[in-house]
C-alpha cells in the first residue's frame, strides 16, 4: 500500500481548499478509452433503482423509530425584530406537548460564525427560529406553536441588496451592511491601458434573481440517544461534516456521534452544513428521552435553508476589430442574507477567455432575508449569464460570429495563473455542439417573420470539478467472491452507489450483482469529503479503484504463495487466477481465501494527489434553440445541445440524468424561478411551490448530450471530473443569447418572464 | 388547520340548513382542491364543513339537441373535458376544462367548486391581513402586483382564478341556485361580484345557497367557440390572461359574438366593446387590429402589470382569427 502525506489543492463550492492528506502513490495503468472497458462508462441502471421505484428506499425523511416524537419550529413572522417577551405556558399545557425550547431555556450555542446563537432573541429575517416544540404528533406540535405568545419589538429592515448599500439604510448588523466592510477586488494587467487599445468598448448592466434550492426531500433529521451515544439520520450532503459540527455544538466526542444518510431527494448545495433543526432535535430528544423527528415544511424550505444570492453586474468589455479582447471590468453586488455567505460571481469572468487586463470588484451585503448557501455552481450560473451575454454583444458590435469570437479568445492556459490545463477539449465541444444544433443556419438577430420567432444561442462553461484527496474507500472481499465497498461519501441521488460498484466490478472482474455498496454512515465508513463542488466522482472513484487494485494484487500474491509460483507468472481474469500458459492450473477467489483461513479480505484505497503545476477544470458549451411568441412573450426552449469536457464518463445513463437535471434547473433560472419579496413588509410572497414556479415536465426541451472527453489521465487513476455543476452553468446564458437572436432585443434581467419580453417588444 | 365537524348531507334541504348566517361558521366542500389549501394555510377556519359530493344526482351531464346542455354542479372537470357532446357542441368549455390545473386536480375538482374558488393573490393567501380577509389595506396596490387586475379593481385588486367561469360567461350560461327550499335561476353574468360591491366575497351566494346545476343554450350551427389560456409555466398554472370567445358567422362576415377575458379583473370580464364590434365584422388581420384598439380602454394597470394589455389584445386577436379563419 504505497502511501504518502502530501499537500493538495482543489476547488470546493466557493473557494480553493488546500488539504494535507494521505494519498495513494500506487501507479496503475491508465484505463484508456471507455471502449476498452467492460463496465465503466456503460449506460447502466442504478443499483438502487429497484429500491427507489418500488418505494422501499428509506430516505432520511422516511425514518420512523418506535416511540418517536415530532418537533416543529416557530419562526419569526417579521424581517427584523427583537423578542420583548415570550410566553410558552399555554403551549406547554397542550396535551401531548413534551418540551418547548426558546432562547430562555436552551443552551447558548453560538451560530453563524459566532454572530448569533441557536436561539437568538435578535431575529434578523422572516423565518428565523424562535422556538421549537416536541410533541406526540406533528399536528399537536403545529397547533401548540400557535399558542406561544411572542411580543416583538419591530426593527427597521432592508430586503434589497441595492437598498442595503445606500447610506442610511437599515442596518442588519451594527458593523454595517457590507460583508467584511469592503469589496473583494481582483486584478491582473492594466485595464486602463487595455481599454485604450480597444476598437470597441461595450458596457452593460445585468441582474439575476434570488433562486431557492427547493429540493424534493425537505431538510430533516431523526435523532436518537442511546446512553451517551447519539445517532442522527440526516438529509445531508456531508455525513462527516454534520457529525463534527453536531459534536462541537453539543460538546461531545465525535466518536459518540453517528450520522447516517442512505438516500436523499436532492440538495443542490443547501444541505452542505449542519442545520439548527438537527441540534434542536438532539436537545429535545435528550430532554424527552425519546427519538425525535424534525422536518422542515415547504415554507421553511423557502425561507430558512439557503438560496442563490441575486446579483447586479455592471460589465465593460473592450476588444479589437479582429476580435482580440483587450480589457474587461466587472462590478457587482449581491446579498448574503442576514448572515455571512458569498454573493460573488466574477470567477468565470476572470477565467473563461484569454485577456491580460482584467479587474473585478464585488460586494456582498447583508439584508434581512434568509442566508445564502452554495447552490449548484455558486456564482458561476449568474456570472456566466451576464458575461456570456456581453460577450455576444461585443461580438455583434465588431461584426463577428459569437462562436468565432469565443474561439478567437480561447485560453490555452489558465488566464489567472498561467498554468497549463491537465486537459481542455473545449474546441471539440464547440465544434460538435455547433454541428448538432445546426449553428451554420443561424440567422441575424430578429430577422424572422411572423409572430413566432426562432433563435439560436451559445454559452461556454468553466468550472473546477477535479476533486482531490482525502477520500478513502474500504473494500471487503468475501470467500464466495462477493464484495462490499464502504465509503464515507454520500449519494445525493446522482448515482454514487452505482459508479462505485462499476469501478470495483471493472477491476475485480466480478459481476455488479455481487457488489454491495455502503455510503453515508460515519460509524462504519472511512472518510470522504462532503458531496459538493462536483467532486464526489472525481475524488471517490480513484480511491475505489485503488482499493480494488490492491485487492487484486493481494489475491495474486496469495495465489503465488499457494501455488509456489512467482506472482509475475500469474494471470487474473474474471476472478480466477491461472498460471500463464497453463490454463488448467488455476485458483478461484474462494480457493485463495479459504487457503488463507480468512473469510473477508480487506483493503483500503485512497485518492491520489492532484498533479502540481496544472489547472484542473471542466469545460463545456451549450447551444439553445428557442421559439419566442411575440404575441404572448412566451419563450419555448425547443432544444439544448450540451457538449462537455468532463474527463471520463463512469456511467452514461446517470451522467445523462445529471445533465438533464442541470439543464432543467438552468432553464428554470433563465425563465421562471424567482424569490419574490414584498419590500414594504420584508416578507417573502411566494414561499410555496405554486407561487415559486419551477419547470414542469411540459417545459423540458429536447436535450442532446455530447461528451468530448475520454478521461483525464493526469489527474487520477480514473481520470474522472464532475458533471453536476457544469451541466447547469451555461444553460441560462445560452437561452438568453438565443432569445436575443430570435427577437433582436436583449433581455438583461433574469428570469426572462413573458411580461419582460412583451414590454421589451413594446419598446 | 383548525378542527371542524364534517357533514355529508343527503338532500339539498338538509345541506342548506346546515349553514348558519356566516361563511366563517360553515363552508361547502365541492371537491376540496382549493378549500383544503385555504384551511391548511389558515385563510379559512370554518367550524363545519359540508361535503356537497354526498348529494345524489348532481354530477351528471345531459345534452339534448335543440334544448342545450345541463351540467350538475358536482360534475368533475375531467368529465367535462372528455364529454363528447361538449367537445363537439361547446369546444370553448371543453378546452377550458382541459387546461384547468393538472389531471389529478381535474379528477377531484368540480365545476361548481371551480367557479366558487377563492383568489390566488399572494397577499390574500399569505400572512397578510388584507382587505379581503377583513383588514384595512390592499397590499397589492403598492406591492408586487404583476399578477393582479388591470380593470374592475379597487379597493381590492385580485383577479378571478377560474378558467371555467370565463368559458361559461362567453356561453351566457344560467346557474340554478338552491336557496331556502327552492331553486332560482341566476345568469352567470350576475353571479360574480366586484370588490367595490363586496370586498370579502367573489360571488353572490349567501350562506346556505348552493349552485345546483349550470345550463347552456343550444348554439347555432354556424357558431364557433374556443378558449385560449396563457399561463407562465404553460401547464399546471393559473391564467395570467385567458380568452373565451363564442362567435356566430354569417358568410364572410361575423353575425355576433361574445368575448370574455380571464385574469384581467376580479371577475370574468365580458369585453363589451369588442363583442359588439364583432357584429358585421369582416375578420381580416387589419380589421381585428383596428377593433383591438378599443379593447380594455378603461383599464388602469398597476405598476407591474401593464403587459396584460398587449397580452389580452394579442390573445383575443389570435383566438378570433383562428375561430373565423
Amino acid at each position: 500500500m504505497p502511501r504518502k502525506i502530501v499537500k493538495s489543492k482543489y476547488f470546493f463550492e466557493e473557494d480553493f481548499i488546500e488539504t494535507i492528506g494521505e494519498v495513494s502513490t500506487e501507479k496503475v495503468k491508465d484505463w484508456g478509452p471507455n471502449s476498452q472497458l467492460k463496465v465503466v462508462g456503460k449506460s447502466l441502471s442504478r443499483i438502487d433503482g429497484y429500491d427507489k421505484v418500488s418505494g422501499t428506499a428509506k430516505f432520511s425523511f422516511d425514518i420512523s423509530l418506535p416511540n418517536m416524537v415530532y418537533a416543529k419550529t416557530l419562526r419569526c413572522p417579521l424581517p427584523h425584530a427583537k423578542i420583548k417577551k415570550i410566553d410558552i405556558s399555554e403551549a406547554k399545557k397542550v396535551p401531548g406537548v413534551l418540551a418547548v425550547l426558546t432562547y430562555e431555556n436552551a443552551p447558548k450555542i453560538p451560530w453563524y460564525y459566532g454572530m448569533s446563537f441557536l436561539f437568538d432573541p435578535h431575529l434578523r429575517y422572516e423565518g428565523d427560529e424562535v422556538a421549537c416544540i416536541a410533541a406526540e404528533t406533528e399536528q399537536i406540535a403545529v397547533d401548540a406553536l400557535k399558542l406561544i405568545h411572542v411580543e416583538y419589538e419591530e426593527l427597521p429592515f432592508v430586503v434589497d441588496a441595492g437598498a442595503a448599500m445606500k447610506p442610511g439604510a437599515a442596518k442588519v448588523h451594527d458593523a454595517g451592511n457590507v460583508v467584511r466592510g469592503e469589496p473583494q477586488i481582483y486584478k491582473r494587467g492594466d485595464i486602463e491601458k487595455g481599454f485604450k487599445q480597444a476598437d470597441v468598448v461595450v458596457e452593460d448592466t445585468f441582474s439575476t434573481q434570488v433562486e431557492i434550492h427547493n429540493p424534493t426531500e425537505p431538510h430533516c433529521s431523526v435523532v436518537n440517544w442511546d446512553g451517551s451515544r447519539l445517532t442522527i439520520w440526516d438529509s445531508t450532503q456531508g455525513v462527516f461534516s454534520v457529525r463534527d459540527a453536531i459534536a462541537g455544538y453539543l460538546k461531545m466526542p465525535a466518536s459518540k456521534v453517528r450520522v447516517i444518510k442512505k438516500y436523499m431527494g436532492g440538495a443542490f448545495g443547501s444541505k452542505l452544513e449542519a442545520g439548527k433543526y438537527t441540534v434542536m432535535a438532539a436537545l429535545l430528544a435528550r430532554e424527552t428521552g425519546r427519538p425525535v423527528r424534525i422536518a422542515l415544511d415547504r415554507r421553511a424550505m423557502n425561507l430558512a435553508v439557503g438560496n442563490r444570492p441575486g446579483s447586479v453586474q455592471k460589465l465593460k468589455v473592450g476588444a479589437k476589430k479582429d476580435g482580440t479582447l483587450t480589457a474587461m471590468n466587472h462590478y457587482s453586488y449581491g446579498a448574503a442574507g442576514a448572515y455571512p455567505s458569498g454573493a460573488g460571481c466574477s470567477r468565470p469572468f476572470r477565467t473563461l477567455y484569454k485577456c491580460f487586463n482584467v479587474r473585478s470588484e464585488e460586494y456582498t451585503v447583508f439584508i434581512n432575508t434568509g442566508r445564502g448557501r452554495p447552490f449548484r455552481a455558486p456564482g458561476h450560473v449568474q456570472g456566466t449569464f451576464a458575461f456570456e451575454s456581453i460577450i455576444d454583444e461585443t461580438a455583434e458590435k465588431i461584426g463577428m460570429d459569437p462562436l468565432a469570437f469565443r474561439i478567437k479568445n480561447y485560453a490555452e492556459v489558465d488566464p489567472a495563473s498561467n498554468r497549463p490545463y491537465t486537459g481542455k477539449l473545449l474546441r471539440q465541444a464547440y465544434k460538435r455542439g455547433a454541428a448538432a444544433i445546426g449553428w451554420q443556419d443561424r440567422k441575424p438577430a430578429g430577422s424572422g417573420s411572423g409572430p413566432v420567432k426562432t433563435g439560436l444561442g451559445v454559452a461556454t462553461q468553466i468550472w473546477w470539478g477535479g476533486g482531490g484527496p482525502p477520500a478513502y474507500a474500504t473494500l471487503k472481499l468475501n470467500r464466495d467472491g462477493s464484495a462490499h465497498v464502504i465509503a464515507g461519501s454520500q449519494d445525493l441521488g446522482t448515482g454514487t452507489y452505482t459508479f462505485i460498484a462499476q469501478v470495483a466490478a471493472e477491476v475485480l472482474e466480478i459481476p455488479m450483482e455481487k457488489i454491495q455498496v455502503t455510503l453515508g454512515d460515519t460509524a462504519v465508513a472511512p472518510y470522504c469529503g462532503s458531496s459538493g463542488g462536483s467532486t464526489t466522482a472525481p475524488s471517490v472513484s480513484p480511491a475505489v479503484r485503488d482499493a480494488a487494485e490492491q485487492m487484486k494484487t493481494k489475491l495474486i500474491s496469495a495465489a503465488a504463495a499457494v501455488l509456489e509460483i512467482p506472482g509475475n507468472q500469474l494471470v487474473y481474469k474474471n476472478g480466477i487466477i491461472s498460471v500463464k500458459n497453463k490454463p488448467d492450473k488455476k485458483l478461484t477467489i474462494a480457493n485463495i481465501v479459504r487457503r488463507m483461513r480468512e473469510r473477508v479480505l480487506l483493503t483500503t484505497g485512497a485518492r491520489n494527489a492532484n498533479p502540481s503545476g496544472y489547472a484542473i477544470n471542466t469545460f463545456g458549451a451549450q447551444f439553445a434553440r428557442v421559439e419566442v411568441d411575440t404575441y404572448t412573450g412566451r419563450i419555448s426552449v425547443k432544444k439544448i445541445v450540451a457538449a462537455h469536457d468532463i474527463g471520463r464518463v463512469l456511467n452514461r445513463k446517470t451522467l445523462e440524468n445529471q445533465v438533464h437535471g442541470g439543464i432543467l434547473q438552468g432553464l428554470g433560472f433563465a425563465l421562471i424561478e424567482e424569490r419574490v419579496m414584498d419590500e414594504f413588509t420584508g416578507k417573502m410572497l411566494n414561499a410555496n411551490l405554486y407561487d415559486y414556479k419551477m419547470p414542469a415536465i411540459y417545459n423540458v426541451p429536447e436535450i442532446e448530450v455530447i461528451i468530448v472527453s475520454e478521461g483525464d489521465a493526469k489527474i487520477s487513476n480514473t481520470g474522472v471530473k464532475g458533471i453536476g455543476e457544469p451541466a447547469m452553468i451555461p444553460t441560462p446564458a445560452a437561452i438568453a443569447n438565443a432569445v436575443y437572436n430570435a427577437i433582436g432585443v436583449r433581455l438583461k434581467s433574469l428570469p426572462i418572464t413573458p411580461d419582460k419580453v412583451l414590454m421589451a417588444l413594446q419598446g | 388547520m383548525n378542527n371542524f365537524t364534517y357533514f355529508q348531507p343527503k338532500t339539498l334541504q338538509e345541506a342548506g340548513e346546515m349553514f348558519g348566517k356566516s361563511w366563517h361558521e360553515t363552508t361547502a366542500l365541492a371537491g376540496g382542491t382549493d378549500l383544503l389549501g385555504l384551511m391548511k394555510d389558515d385563510i379559512e377556519a370554518p367550524r363545519n364543513v359540508v361535503n356537497l359530493k354526498s348529494l345524489p344526482g348532481l354530477n351528471r351531464i345531459s345534452y339534448q339537441p335543440g334544448k342545450g346542455l345541463k351540467i350538475g354542479a358536482l360534475t368533475s372537470i375531467a368529465k367535462i373535458a372528455s364529454h363528447s357532446d361538449i367537445n363537439k357542441r361547446y369546444p370553448v368549455l371543453a378546452q377550458a376544462a382541459k387546461q384547468v390545473a393538472s389531471p389529478q386536480l381535474r379528477n377531484v375538482g368540480t365545476i361548481g367548486g371551480n367557479i366558487c374558488q377563492r383568489p390566488r393573490c399572494w397577499y390574500f393567501r399569505g400572512d397578510f391581513h388584507c382587505l379581503r380577509k377583513g383588514g384595512d389595506i390592499c397590499y397589492a396596490v403598492d406591492g408586487k402586483n404583476k399578477y393582479h387586475c388591470v380593470i374592475g379593481g379597487g379597493p381590492c385588486f385580485i383577479v378571478h382564478p377560474s378558467d371555467m367561469a370565463v368559458a361559461l360567461l362567453a356561453l351566457d350560461a344560467k346557474l340554478t341556485v338552491y336557496s331556502g327550499g327552492k331553486n332560482k335561476t341566476v345568469a352567470i353574468g350576475d353571479f360574480f361580484v366586484l370588490p367595490e360591491k363586496n370586498v370579502r366575497r367573489e360571488n353572490i351566494l349567501l350562506p346556505g345557497e348552493i349552485v345546483v346545476d349550470i345550463r347552456i343554450q343550444e348554439l347555432n350551427n354556424n357558431t364557433k367557440s374556443g378558449y385560449v389560456k396563457f399561463a407562465e409555466r404553460g401547464v399546471w398554472d393559473f391564467a395570467v390572461v385567458s380568452v373565451a370567445a363564442v362567435i356566430q358567422k354569417n358568410g364572410n362576415a361575423l353575425k355576433k359574438g361574445r368575448v370574455v377575458l380571464g385574469g384581467v379583473a376580479p371577475a370574468p370580464w365580458f369585453e363589451k366593446k369588442i363583442s359588439k364590434k364583432l357584429s358585421g365584422l369582416i375578420p381580416s388581420e387589419k380589421n381585428l387590429d383596428e377593433i383591438m384598439k378599443t379593447a380594455l380602454v378603461d383599464a388602469e394597470p398597476l405598476a407591474m402589470n401593464e403587459y396584460k394589455l398587449p397580452l389580452a389584445k394579442n390573445l383575443m386577436k389570435r383566438l378570433i382569427g383562428e375561430l373565423t379563419a
